[in-house]
């Protein structure tokens, strides 16, 4: 029996900085040997995210005695002050559930955990369409480039009892949507 | 010819055109330093220069941090070198003058041009501290109030490369443009 689906991704970026008023400090220079000026400069950076290093996770010929699972290693960068986010996910599924389909056979569910931290095999459960809060970034690079290679785990799993359920020789899909925020 | 001696006569008469050979070394000298005075150049501290339209910088927020932000300014300035030359030195509020601001906690570098013409969104780059020279105005009037309304363009920029790793938050700092005659 062959499961497959497709992890898709997608980052959201946002932005709730309101902006400080900014000071008019321009001075203009005197008639001299020489003759000095100055102005200000303001910017407001807003907070930002990003998700990468995202894969597709694909499960062949697993054994449906045994549950299934996948985990791997993701990218979250966020510029906050306390690096923070919080992350979302929703499914393909009916009411944005995590679910795989295959036609007209009945939709199997699976399950999405998220550790803020690399290289883990379990994490917090998401429910789909809700955020969870209070994550925290390694990341000193948006897409880990340069410092932390990863900064959080994603592990997808479908249960025995479910592989037991699904029609061997047909593959299921699906897609699982992450949102980031900043936090 | 090495100058004589002048005699007893020639020290009465010092000074005088009708002085004899014996006095003429004593008439030389401040003609000599007349002459110098009148035909040597202006010294460069007589020439002077003024700086002035500037205006704060303000890039608010900056939504998209993918793209370099930019903002030009026409800036007059004066200058009464021959020519109208003059060189820019511009410093910042960061670091050892650099071009940074700041929130606080975490800078945001920058960086300037200057175009002495106005109405550029781009000119030679400079370096915190070090003077550009050979600039050139066309400015006929102290703070542009006749003539050329502004002479010349200053370019502020925050890189993409900057902005997509700077921390959230309100970022200032201060820009310091020292004109001088050349």
């Amino acid at each position: 029996m062959t499961n497959r689906f497709n992890t898709a991704l997608l980052a959201a970026l946002a932005a709730s900085m309101l902006l400080a008023e900014p000071a008019l400090a321009s001075t203009q220079g005197s008639f001299g040997s020489t003759s000095t000026g100055s102005v200000t400069i303001n910017a407001s950076v807003p907070g930002r995210v990003r998700i990468s290093g995202l894969s597709d996770v694909t499960f062949s010929n697993v054994d449906p005695s045994v549950a299934a699972s996948n985990a791997q290693n993701v990218c979250v960068w966020s510029n906050t002050s306390t690096r923070g986010y919080n992350i979302t996910a929703t499914g393909s599924g009916t009411a944005n559930a995590f679910t795989l389909a295959s036609g007209a056979l009945p939709a199997v569910p699976y399950t999405v955990q998220w550790a803020s931290s690399s290289g883990q095999t379990s994490g917090t459960s998401l429910a789909s369409g809700t955020a969870l809060v209070g994550q925290t970034s390694s990341a000193t690079n948006q897409d880990c480039s340069a410092g932390p290679a990863a900064s959080a785990s994603l592990v997808v799993g479908v249960s025995s009892s479910t592989l037991q359920s699904m029609t061997a020789g047909v593959t299921y899909n699906g897609t699982l949507t992450l949102v980031v925020a900043p936090e | 010819m090495e100058p004589l001696p002048p005699s007893r006569d020639a020290r009465h008469e010092g000074g005088k055109a009708r002085g004899t050979l014996k006095g003429a070394p004593r008439l030389t000298l401040p003609i000599a330093v007349l002459l110098a005075a009148f035909f040597s150049p202006q010294p460069a501290a007589a020439q002077k220069v003024r700086i002035s339209d500037l205006s704060d910088v303000n890039f608010g927020l900056i939504a998209n941090l993918q793209t370099d932000a930019r903002r030009s300014q026409n800036v007059c300035v004066f200058s009464q070198s021959a020519g109208g030359r003059y060189s820019i030195t511009a410093t910042g509020s960061g670091s050892g003058s650099s071009f940074a601001l700041t929130n606080g906690a975490n800078s945001l570098a920058y960086e300037v041009e200057w175009n002495d013409q106005s109405g550029q969104t781009s000119g030679t780059s400079l370096v915190p501290a070090v003077a550009v020279t050979g600039r050139v105005s066309a400015a006929t009037q102290q703070t542009c109030n006749s003539g050329p309304p502004s002479t010349a363009s200053l370019i502020v920029i925050l890189r993409s490369s900057s902005l997509t790793q700077a921390r959230e938050g309100n970022y200032s700092g201060s820009l310091t443009l020292v004109v001088a005659a050349e």
